[in-house]
C-alpha cells in the first residue's frame, strides 16, 4: 500500500487527452523527452482514496504499431512493466473511429481502464453510448467523463484504483477473430513458446505483429539473438501474402475496425441532434479555396496583432505618433506589458546594489547580481507576456477548431516551399519570438518537415528585431513613405528567405521532391471553452519558462562576462572588456559595407552583444556613444549613409536571431552539428544578401548620378 | 474505381485499396481508410481534399487522396 500507482495515458489526437490529462492531475508536475527521442513526456500527479497516482502521457497516435517513433514510445512504455494499467481514452462524439486504439491496447494488455471523452459534446449531438454494455463487450471498465463539465472524473479515479489494487480487472487480453489467418496466428504462437520468446509481451499479440512484419520486434528479436524466428517468420508471411494475393496487415487493420463496427453497431445510439448554422458558415468560409486563405491570414494576423500591441505597444505606438499624438505613443510604450516588466526589474536591479553594498559584499558579487543575474530573468520575463499572450490567442484558435482549418487553406501557399498547411504556426508564432517558433516545429509528423521549420523559421523577423528595424528606419529616413518601404521590404526578404531555406533543404539536403502530404484530422467547430485555453496557455507558457528560460539566464551572465571582465580582471570601462576585443577583431568586415574607424568596431560590438538578444544592440549602440544622447542621436552619430544603414539593417535583421533561439535549435534537434550549421548559415545569408543590397545599391547611385 | 482524388464534392464512395508506401498506408489504414469503408468527398477544391469517414473529418493532401482507390456509390 505504499507504493505510488502508474498509469500510461493513451489516446488518438483530438479526443481531449489533453483537456482530461489537466483535470485528472490539476498540474503537470514533470515534463522532459522519451529516452532516445525528442518526443515529449508528461507526467503529473494525483491524490485520490489516500494513494498517490502517478498519471504518464503518451504521445497521442492512432495505433501502437511501429510506424512512428511516437508510437513505438507509447508500445513499448505499455509493456515495460513501469504502468500498473493504461487509460486509453475513447472520444464519444467519434466512437466507431477512436475505439480502435482501445482494442489494440486491449489485445496487448488487459489492465485497461477505458474512458469515454467529451460525454458533454456526445449529448448534444443526440450520440449515446451504452456504458455496460460496452464494458460487456471489451471487458474492461468503461467511464463516461467530460473534463469540461467535471462529471466523471471521481468514478473514473475510483475505477483506476479498484483496478490497480486487483479488484476489478479482465482476466485475459482481447481477442479478435482474424478468420482466415487464425492458424498461421496460432502456428507462431507455438513457435514462440518453445523458444519462449520476449515473455513480456502478450504471445497472442506478438504472433500478430511478427506475421504483420513488425520490424521493431524483428530487430528486438535478431538482437536477443533470435534470428532463425524472425526468419520463420518472415518466409511464412511471404508465403501467406503470395498464396492469398492479400497482404496481412491489411487484413487485420481491416479486421479490427469490422470487429470495432460490430460493438459500435450494438452500443451506439445516434438520434438527429440540432446542428449550429452559424458555425457551419464559418466552415464553409473557412475552408473557400479562394476565400479561405485571406480569412484564415486575417484572423491569425488581428490575434497577433493585438498580442503585439499588448505586449510592446507596437503597432498602435506608431499609428499614434504619424497622426501626432507622440505623447500618448510613448505612454502606450511605457505602459506596455513588457515596458512595465523592464523598469520593474531595472528598478529591482538598482535597489539589490544598494542593500548588497551596504551588506559589504565583493563588488563582482554585487555587479553579478545586479547586471547578470536580475537583468537575466527580467529579460526572460520581458518576453514572457508576449509569450503567453501569444499561446492564448494560438489556443483560442486551436480549441475552437479554426486552426486546422486555416492549416489546411494554406496548404497550397506552403506546398511550394516544400512545407505542409500546418507550417503557418510555427511562421506566425516567429513574427512573436522564434523560440517557441523553434519548439512549434513538434507538430509537423514529417521528420524532414520538422527539420526544415527548424532551421528556416530563424528568419523570421521576431519582436525583439522590429524594434531594431524601427529605430534604424525612423533614424536614418525621413520619409515616411521611406520609412513603410524600408520596414516592408525587409519584412520580404526575411520572409522570402526563411521559405527559400525550407525549399532548398528538402531538394537539396534531403533530396525529395515533393512537398510533406497533408493528413490532418479537423475537429467540429465550436465556441472554445476558456477553461481549455487557459489550461493549454499556462501548459505551454510554463513550457517555455523550464526550456529557454534558465538558457536564457545563463547566457545573460556569460554576455556579462564578456562586457564587464577583460584581460587584466574587472573593467570599469566596456571598451576594454573582452567584448571590445571581440568587437575589434571582427570590425574589418565592416569596411565591406564601407565604414571604417570607430564606428566600424562600435557597430561590431553592438553586433556582438545583438546575440545575447537583439533589442540590446540599439542599447549598446546609445551606451557607446556616451549614454547621454536618444536613441536617434546615438543611432545618427555613427555617420551612415542611407544604403549603408539599409544594408547593415538586413544583416542585423537575418544574422542569428539570438542565443536563445540557438539554443531551442540545439534543444529540438539534438545535434551540435545541426545547430552549429544553422548558425554559421545564418550569418553567411545575412552577410552575403546585405552585401549585394549594398553593392548594388552602390552601382545604382553611381548610374543615376 | 478511380482514385479519391477525382471525386466531386458530395460523393459518396466505398474505399477498394490502398497505393502508395508502407507506413502512409498504415498510417492512412489506422485513420480509419480501411478497404471497404464508406467515404464522403466534403469539399474538394485546388487544395486538400476534406472527406468525412467514420464520423470524423480528415484533410488530405491531393497526393495522399490519389493514392486511395475508390468505388463511387449511387
Amino acid at each position: 500500500m505504499k507504493r505510488e500507482i502508474v498509469v500510461a495515458v493513451a489516446g488518438n489526437p483530438n479526443v481531449g487527452k489533453s483537456t482530461l490529462f489537466t483535470i485528472l492531475t490539476g498540474e503537470i508536475a514533470h515534463v522532459a523527452n522519451w529516452p532516445g527521442t525528442t518526443v515529449e513526456r508528461k507526467e503529473g500527479i494525483r491524490r485520490h482514496r489516500g494513494r498517490v497516482i502517478r498519471f504518464v502521457d503518451l504521445p497521442g497516435t492512432y495505433s501502437i504499431s511501429a510506424t512512428s517513433p511516437e508510437e513505438i514510445v507509447a508500445r513499448e512504455y505499455i509493456v515495460s512493466g513501469e504502468p500498473d494499467l493504461v487509460l486509453v481514452l475513447v472520444d464519444s462524439t467519434a466512437p466507431e473511429r477512436t475505439l480502435n486504439l482501445a482494442v489494440q491496447v486491449l489485445e496487448l494488455t488487459s489492465r485497461v481502464v477505458i474512458a469515454l471523452t467529451k460525454a458533454d459534446a456526445a449529448h448534444s449531438q443526440g450520440i449515446h453510448i451504452h456504458v455496460d454494455k460496452l464494458e460487456e463487450k471489451l471487458r474492461a471498465p468503461v467511464v463516461l467523463v467530460s473534463a469540461l463539465k467535471g462529471t466523471g472524473i471521481r468514478e473514473l479515479l475510483d475505477t483506476i484504483l479498484d483496478v490497480a489494487e486487483g479488484k476489478r480487472s479482465g482476466k485475459s487480453t482481447l481477442r479478435i477473430n482474424y478468420s482466415w489467418l487464425e492458424p498461421y496466428i496460432s502456428e507462431v504462437e507455438s513457435l514462440l513458446r518453445k523458444q519462449n520468446v520476449l515473455p513480456e509481451y502478450d504471445r497472442r499479440w506478438l504472433a500478430i505483429k511478427l506475421l504483420e512484419g513488425d520490424r521493431r520486434l524483428e530487430d528486438l528479436l535478431i538482437q536477443k539473438g533470435l534470428k532463425t524466428v524472425v526468419e520463420k517468420t518472415r518466409s511464412l508471411r511471404q508465403a501467406i501474402e503470395r498464396s492469398t494475393g492479400r497482404s496481412i496487415s491489411e487484413h487485420i487493420i481491416t479486421s479490427r475496425f469490422n470487429y470495432v463496427d460490430s460493438i459500435a453497431r450494438e452500443t451506439v445510439v445516434r438520434v438527429p441532434a440540432p446542428s449550429a448554422p452559424m458555425f457551419s458558415r464559418i466552415e464553409n468560409l473557412l475552408i473557400h479555396p479562394l476565400y479561405g486563405p485571406p480569412l484564415g491570414l486575417l484572423i491569425l494576423l488581428a490575434a497577433f496583432t493585438a498580442a503585439f500591441a499588448l505586449n510592446t505597444g507596437f503597432p498602435l505606438n506608431i499609428v499614434f505618433s504619424s497622426i501626432g499624438l507622440s505623447e500618448v505613443a510613448e505612454l502606450v510604450e511605457e505602459y506596455s506589458l513588457s515596458g512595465l516588466v523592464e523598469k520593474g526589474f531595472s528598478i529591482l536591479g538598482a535597489k539589490t546594489a544598494e542593500i548588497l553594498y551596504a551588506a559589504g559584499a565583493p563588488s563582482w558579487v554585487v555587479a553579478l547580481i545586479a547586471e547578470g543575474v536580475i537583468p537575466g530573468v527580467g529579460s526572460v520575463l520581458s518576453f514572457f507576456p508576449l509569450i503567453v499572450i501569444i499561446y492564448a490567442a494560438l489556443s483560442v484558435i486551436e480549441d475552437s477548431g479554426i486552426g486546422p482549418r486555416i492549416a489546411v487553406s494554406m496548404n497550397r501557399f506552403f506546398n511550394y516551399f516544400g512545407l505542409s498547411g500546418k507550417a503557418i504556426y510555427p511562421f506566425m508564432i516567429g513574427l512573436g519570438c522564434n523560440v517557441p517558433a523553434v519548439l512549434a516545429s513538434r507538430a509537423s509528423i514529417e521528420e524532414e518537415e520538422r527539420k526544415q521549420i527548424i532551421v528556416s523559421v530563424p528568419f523570421v523577423p521576431c519582436q525583439a528585431r522590429l524594434i531594431v528595424i524601427l529605430a534604424f528606419v525612423t533614424a536614418y529616413f525621413r520619409k515616411p513613405v521611406f520609412q513603410a518601404l524600408s520596414i516592408i521590404s525587409i519584412y520580404a526578404v526575411a520572409l522570402l528567405l526563411a521559405l527559400a531555406t525550407s525549399l532548398a533543404t528538402r531538394r537539396v539536403y534531403f533530396r525529395k521532391k515533393t512537398p510533406p502530404e497533408l493528413i490532418l484530422e479537423i475537429p467540429p467547430i465550436h465556441r472554445p471553452s476558456f477553461k481549455v485555453v487557459w489550461w493549454l496557455t499556462w501548459d505551454y507558457s510554463k513550457h517555455f519558462l523550464r526550456k529557454a528560460g534558465t538558457l536564457i539566464v545563463l547566457l545573460s551572465i556569460a554576455t556579462w562576462w564578456l562586457l564587464s571582465y577583460g584581460p587584466g580582471g574587472i573593467v570599469e570601462d566596456v571598451r576594454a572588456s573582452y567584448g571590445a576585443i571581440l568587437g575589434k577583431a571582427i570590425s574589418p568586415l565592416l569596411l565591406l559595407y564601407g565604414v571604417g574607424g570607430e564606428n566600424a568596431w562600435k557597430t561590431a560590438f553592438a553586433l556582438i552583444q545583438g546575440l545575447a538578444a537583439k533589442e540590446a544592440l540599439i542599447e549598446t549602440i546609445a551606451v557607446m556613444q556616451g549614454g547621454e544622447v536618444s536613441t536617434k542621436e546615438a543611432l545618427l552619430a555613427l555617420g551612415l549613409t542611407p544604403l549603408q544603414a539599409y544594408s547593415l539593417l538586413v544583416f542585423m535583421v537575418l544574422y542569428v536571431p539570438c542565443f536563445a533561439t540557438i539554443a531551442a535549435i540545439y534543444l529540438e534537434t539534438k545535434s551540435l552539428k545541426t545547430t552549429l550549421v544553422s548558425m554559421l548559415y545564418m550569418i553567411a545569408s545575412a552577410m552575403i544578401i546585405s552585401l549585394t543590397i549594398y553593392y548594388l545599391g552602390q552601382l545604382i547611385l553611381l548610374v543615376a548620378t | 474505381m478511380i482514385p479519391l482524388a477525382y471525386l466531386p464534392p458530395g460523393t459518396r464512395a466505398r474505399i477498394v485499396g490502398l497505393t502508395g508506401g508502407y507506413g502512409q498506408t498504415r498510417r492512412l489504414m489506422e485513420m480509419g481508410f480501411t478497404p471497404g469503408t464508406q467515404v464522403e468527398v466534403l469539399s474538394s477544391g485546388p487544395g486538400p481534399l476534406l472527406v468525412k469517414v467514420r464520423g470524423v473529418v480528415v484533410a488530405l493532401g491531393r497526393g495522399v487522396a490519389s493514392k486511395i482507390i475508390v468505388e463511387p456509390m449511387r
